[in-house]
C-alpha cells in the first residue's frame, strides 16, 4: 500500500518529469524510480506523457529554413555513402592484402630457390675454379718441370746411361743423362712398380765399387714414363755405374734394398 | 487509463501511429527518404516547439537539426512496446532543446512568455497535405487541448505553460514567479493531474 505522501512526491516528479521542468537530479531519481514503479504509477505516467505530446500541438506553427532539410538529407546520404565506401575500403584493402601476401609469398619462395641454385652454382663453380687453379699449378709445375729436363737434353754434351731390370723386375728399364758440365742430369724410369708405403727408389753412382746417392725419388703410376731431374750432380770421376734400389723413406747412406735397374756407362 | 483509452480509440493522442512505426523502420534501415518524410510531417511542429523554447531562430534550427540526425542514428533503439515514435520524438526534442536552453546563456536572457490566445491556436501537423479528416482531426485535438487548460486555475496553468512552452524549470519558475519551490510543484501536479481528468471525461 502506498501512503498518500509518497502518491504525492511521485505525481509532482511525475508532472514535473513530463514537462521538463526537474533538476537533474531530480529527472535521475525520477527515471531510477520508474523501473520500479507499479501499474498505477505506470499508467499515470504514460497518461501525463501522452498529455505533454499533445500540448505541442499547441506550438506555433513555423517553418525552418529549407536549407535544413537540404542538410539533413545530404547528411544521411553521406552517411550511407560512407558506410559503402567504408566496407569497400575495408574488403579493397582486405583482398589487397591477401593478394600482397600471395605475391610475397611466391616471390619469397622464387627467391629462395634462386638463391639456392645461386650457392649451388656458386658451390660448383668455386670447386671448378679451384679445381682449375689445382690443374693449372700442376700443369705449369710439369711443365717447368719438362723445361729443365729440356734444357738438359739441350746441352751440347751430355752421356747417354741406359738401365736394364734385374732380377726383381726384368721388365723395368731407364735411362740417365747427364750434363756433366752444368752437374745436372735427366733420370728417366718405366715399368718398376710403384713404391710401397714408407719406400723410395734411391739412385746410385757406383764408382770404383762404392754407392754415391745421386738422390731419391717415387713412382706412383708405373703405366707412365717417369722424368726426374737430378740436380747439383758433381762427379770428378767420368766413368762408373747408374743402379735403382728400393730404400726406407728419405733414402740410405747405403743400399739396402733390392736392386731393380743397373746399367753402366 | 487515458493513455489506453486514447490508443484505442487511435486518433486523440496517435493519429499515424502505424505510419511513423513504418518510418522509424526504414530509417532504422537508412533509407534517406524515410527521414525526408518524417521531416515533412514533423518539422513544422518540432520546430515550433524549439523556437518557443529557445527564442532564437539559429539556435532552434541547430536543435531541430541535432534532433534529426539523432533519430537518423538512434532509430533502431525506438522500441515500438513503449511508447509511439510520436511521443518520443516530441520528448526527444524537448529534451535537446531545455539541454541548450540550461547549457547557455539563455539563462540569464529574460524569458518571454508565450501567449496562448485563441487565435493563435493552430495544430503545426496541418498540411495541404493531409486530407480534410485528418486536418479536422488535428484541430479537434489542438483545441481539445486548448480547451483542456483553459479549465484550469490561472496558477496551475501558468507553471504548466512557462514549463512547456518556455522550458523553465521548477526552480526558474519560482524565482520568476516568487512563489516558494514546493507551491510551483503542488500547482503543477494538480494542474496535470486536472488536464488527465478533463481529457478522459471527454473522451468517455
Amino acid at each position: 500500500m502506498v501512503d498518500n505522501n509518497t502518491t504525492q512526491s511521485f505525481e509532482e516528479l511525475c508532472a514535473g518529469y513530463v514537462l521538463g521542468s526537474l533538476s537533474s537530479e531530480e529527472k535521475v531519481n525520477f527515471e531510477s524510480f520508474l523501473e520500479t514503479a507499479n501499474e498505477e504509477q505506470l499508467t499515470l505516467f504514460h497518461d501525463m506523457e501522452a498529455i505533454g505530446s499533445e500540448m505541442a500541438l499547441l506550438y506555433p506553427e513555423v517553418s525552418p529554413s529549407p536549407i535544413i532539410k537540404q542538410q539533413l538529407v545530404e547528411m544521411a546520404w553521406a552517411s550511407i555513402n560512407a558506410r559503402k565506401g567504408a566496407n569497400v575500403h575495408y574488403l579493397s584493402r582486405f583482398r589487397f592484402a591477401i593478394a600482397a601476401s600471395v605475391v610475397f609469398m611466391i616471390v619469397s619462395i622464387a627467391l629462395l630457390f634462386k638463391t639456392q641454385n645461386l650457392n649451388q652454382d656458386l658451390t660448383t663453380q668455386i670447386a671448378l675454379v679451384q679445381e682449375q687453379q689445382t690443374t693449372i699449378k700442376a700443369l705449369e709445375t710439369e711443365v717447368e718441370r719438362k723445361e729443365e729436363l729440356l734444357t738438359i737434353l739441350e746441352a751440347r754434351d751430355v752421356d747417354l746411361i741406359l738401365m736394364d731390370g734385374l732380377d726383381v723386375n726384368p721388365s723395368g728399364y731407364g735411362k740417365v743423362v747427364w750434363d756433366k758440365d752444368n752437374g745436372q742430369a735427366l733420370l728417366q724410369v718405366a715399368n718398376i712398380p710403384k713404391v710401397p708405403t714408407a719406400k723410395e727408389y734411391q739412385l746410385w753412382f757406383v764408382v770404383n765399387n762404392q754407392p754415391i746417392s745421386a738422390g731419391v725419388f717415387a713412382v706412383n703410376d708405373p703405366t707412365q714414363d717417369n722424368f726426374f731431374k737430378i740436380s747439383e750432380f758433381q762427379q770428378a770421376n767420368a766413368t762408373g755405374a747408374f743402379a735403382i734400389t728400393l730404400e726406407p723413406e728419405g733414402g740410405s747412406s747405403q743400399p739396402t734394398g733390392d736392386m731393380y735397374l743397373l746399367g753402366s756407362m | 487509463m487515458l493513455f489506453f483509452i486514447l490508443t484505442a480509440l487511435g486518433k486523440f493522442l496517435v493519429q499515424n501511429t502505424s505510419r511513423d512505426r513504418a518510418l522509424m523502420q526504414r530509417i532504422a534501415s537508412k533509407e534517406p527518404e524515410a527521414l525526408n518524410e518524417l521531416y515533412d510531417h514533423y518539422n513544422k511542429l518540432l520546430f515550433g516547439q524549439l523556437k518557443s523554447i529557445l527564442k532564437k531562430t539559429e539556435e532552434a534550427e541547430d536543435i531541430l537539426q541535432e534532433v534529426f540526425t539523432t533519430i537518423w542514428e538512434k532509430a533502431d533503439q525506438f522500441d515500438t512496446e513503449r511508447g509511439s515514435a510520436y511521443t518520443w520524438i516530441i520528448s526527444l526534442t524537448r529534451n535537446k532543446g531545455i539541454d541548450r536552453l540550461r547549457s547557455k546563456v539563455y539563462k540569464e536572457q529574460k524569458k518571454q512568455s508565450t501567449s496562448l490566445d485563441d487565435d493563435d491556436v493552430f495544430h503545426p501537423l496541418y498540411s495541404d497535405e493531409n486530407n480534410p479528416l485528418e486536418n479536422t482531426i488535428l484541430s479537434d485535438r489542438a483545441k481539445r487541448i486548448y480547451g483542456a487548460l483553459q479549465k484550469l486555475s490561472e496558477k496551475q496553468r501558468s507553471v504548466i505553460q512557462t514549463a512547456y512552452f518556455d522550458g523553465l524549470s521548477q526552480t526558474e519558475i519560482s524565482d520568476e514567479y516568487d512563489i516558494p519551490l514546493g507551491t510551483v510543484k503542488t500547482r503543477m501536479r494538480d494542474g496535470m493531474i486536472k488536464l488527465r481528468e478533463l481529457l478522459a471525461q471527454e473522451m468517455v
